[in-house]
């Protein structure tokens, strides 16, 4: 999964310049997709229209951003088990009656287990789109600008850095174990438990060079940037618009 | 495990982001005191994230079940980098899986840190793990610590799990039934955590034992007060909502001095337009939150009309697809546009 992230994610880095969104500050695209979850997330429990008066915001971002939908739908199909089960779970708790049509009578239950679903699919098309948009270590230069630690940010860059790295190599050992077994022998709890361990050991070591190369080029613990961008006029007048946007369908559906 | 935004509140949400941006905080400070580690641990705990990654594309095959899993390794992480460093490498494995893997939410965020970072780091390790295994690295103490500390970790971050769906009133599930089927369900996920955990710890104590000792001295009456901190805040968050249904002081004082709750509307346009705007707007109406109100489900008594749901339905559907077309139509400008300048080259 990493490594099509990697193939989907990383390429468009290239294009953000050529990006629709206006050229405003990333602290101020992070502020407008929160605002956006909040106000998704305070939708009332049966408001189908509302989730789909929303689902529009992704959806338009998707389509002038010439992201790959194919990849997204894919993603979207790949519901957490633990989101189905509950709205799975709605119907049977909640039977009253909600909604006739005709003689079909949806239950208060079926349509919020409906309305669960579709903000989790117009959620998770958000912070795919917000990913995509806004390369990592410049989202890492936004979360400088809200005062996250440092120690936090080195962390983030780091293991965004290394898990390629570490992923391919255990795809590896993965890919040698699977060509040797039969049957499934080799795949056994303990025996995966020691190639784990060994991988464990080789990161490890992994690190150790890493911190030596990272002292000799002048690493004190920190890593070195050129710290966040201030938040212009036209960044504010961005949020605001965006909010009152979001504001506004609020109101009209 | 990974908590959904859809079935989050924003109240609930927001005081487990708080929670987590707080023990954040509280381990970055914690880090950056230990001056002469800082930079030696700094890249491992870059990699040993990576590892997290990885470890989880290896799968094994769950004994007696013809099942496969995968190994968690938030208490491997504690026993090789201490609870501080181990919570910010978890917590950073998930900020990159909510980001790239779109797992859990932006909201959800604060919950996924404090349930699957937290219990294992700060509560499973120091208080489960180190007491029992210590410093040995006999294998049947190792076994006891790794299991029951990985059990309990996964167990406590399951019920915060249970807690905060309920709370937030989006599931249907009562309370009992949900944690009667998260538990079981949980309990035996934690057992396969637990000897995969053992596995590795044991392989680790027998080819370079010096890993497992946690050199870094985790001052536990500080991180205590942490905990009741974080406790405090969520209890006050959640207490809330239990807040009276009897009428404040000013609704008191009104309701005796007019016989009546609230005051009735003036009946005016421009009044029954505010309300209607402020009755949209309103993301916690009359402070019932997640919870349903009659207002919210009007069709619990009687169905509600029919030609005012789809007038809606249509509305939101039409709103969809005109913004959606317009997308389309500034995608495909920017192609082009994209495709002239090649040409022009």
């Amino acid at each position: 999964m990493l490594e099509e992230t990697e193939k989907v994610i990383m390429p468009r880095e290239q294009n953000i310049h050529e990006s629709f969104i206006p050229d405003v500050n990333h602290r101020a695209l992070i502020i407008v997709w929160s605002f956006f979850v909040f106000f998704v997330l305070t939708l009332g429990k049966y408001d189908f229209s509302g989730v789909l008066a929303y689902a529009a915001f992704p959806l338009f971002v998707v389509l002038a951003g010439n992201m790959p939908v194919k990849t997204i739908l894919k993603r979207l199909v790949l519901l957490s088990p633990f989101i189905i089960m509950v709205a799975a779970a709605n119907p049977f708790f909640d039977r009253r009656p909600f909604l006739s049509l005709g003689e079909i009578t949806l239950t208060a239950g079926t349509v919020s287990g409906i309305v669960i679903v579709g903000k989790s699919f117009v959620l998770i098309t958000a912070i795919i789109t917000l990913s995509t948009i806004v390369p990592f270590h410049r989202l890492c230069d936004a979360l400088r600008g809200f005062r996250v630690p440092e120690v936090f940010i080195t962390q983030l860059l780091l293991l965004c850095r290394y898990s390629f790295l570490l992923v391919e190599e255990a795809t590896a050992l993965q890919k040698a174990r699977s060509m040797r077994s039969f049957g499934g022998n080799g795949k056994e709890f303990f025996t995966t438990a020691k190639m784990i361990g060994s991988l464990l050991l080789r990161a490890n070591e992994r690190g150790e060079r890493i911190y030596r190369g990272m002292l000799a080029r002048g690493f004190n613990g920190t890593v070195h940037h050129a710290g966040a961008e201030p938040l212009r006029c036209k960044d504010v007048l961005f949020v605001a618009g965006s909010v009152m946007l979001f504001a506004g369908i609020r109101v009209i559906v | 495990m990974h908590m959904a935004d859809a079935l989050l509140s924003p109240a609930v949400g927001g005081v487990f982001w708080l929670a987590s941006a707080g023990i954040i905080g509280y381990s970055s400070r914690k880090i950056t005191e230990e001056k002469e580690q800082v930079s030696v641990k700094t890249p491992l705990m870059g990699v040993m994230g990576a590892f997290v990654f990885a470890a989880q594309m290896i799968n094994f095959t769950i004994p007696g079940t013809g099942s496969s899993g995968h190994l968690g390794g938030g208490l491997i992480l504690a026993a090789m980098l201490g609870p501080c460093r181990a919570f910010i490498t978890l917590a950073s494995v998930l900020v990159i899986q909510c980001l790239f893997f779109a797992d859990g939410g932006l909201l959800a965020l604060g919950c996924n840190i404090f349930n699957l970072a937290f219990f294992p780091a700060f509560i499973a390790y120091p208080f489960i793990y180190k007491v029992i295994a210590g410093k040995s690295l006999n294998s049947g103490r190792l076994a006891v610590a790794s299991v029951t500390a990985a059990e309990a970790g996964l167990l406590m971050g399951a019920f915060s799990v249970v807690v905060q769906t309920s709370f937030s009133g989006i599931s249907e599930l009562p309370f009992g039934t949900f944690i009667l089927f998260m538990m079981p369900i949980h309990f035996a996920i934690g057992i396969v955590e637990g000897l995969a955990t053992w596995g590795v710890l044991q392989f680790v104590a027998k080819t370079q034992p010096v890993l497992l000792f946690d050199t870094g001295k985790a001052s536990y009456p500080a991180m205590l007060i942490t905990a009741f901190a974080v406790a405090a805040v969520a209890l006050g968050g959640f207490i809330s909502w239990f807040a009276s249904s009897r009428p404040d002081g000013l609704e008191w004082a009104t309701m005796k001095a007019a016989g009546i709750e609230e005051l009735a509307d003036a009946g005016d346009k421009i009044h029954r337009f505010t309300a209607e705007v402020q009755d949209k707007l309103a993301f916690f109406p009359d402070y019932s939150l997640g919870r349903v109100s009659e207002r919210e489900c009007p069709g619990a008594v009687a169905p509600v009309k029919l030609a005012t749901t789809i007038a809606g339905t249509t509305g939101g559907v039409f709103a969809f697809l005109v913004v959606g077309a317009l997308g389309l139509l500034l995608g495909k400008r920017k192609q082009s546009r994209k495709c002239w300048r090649k040409l022009k080259k």
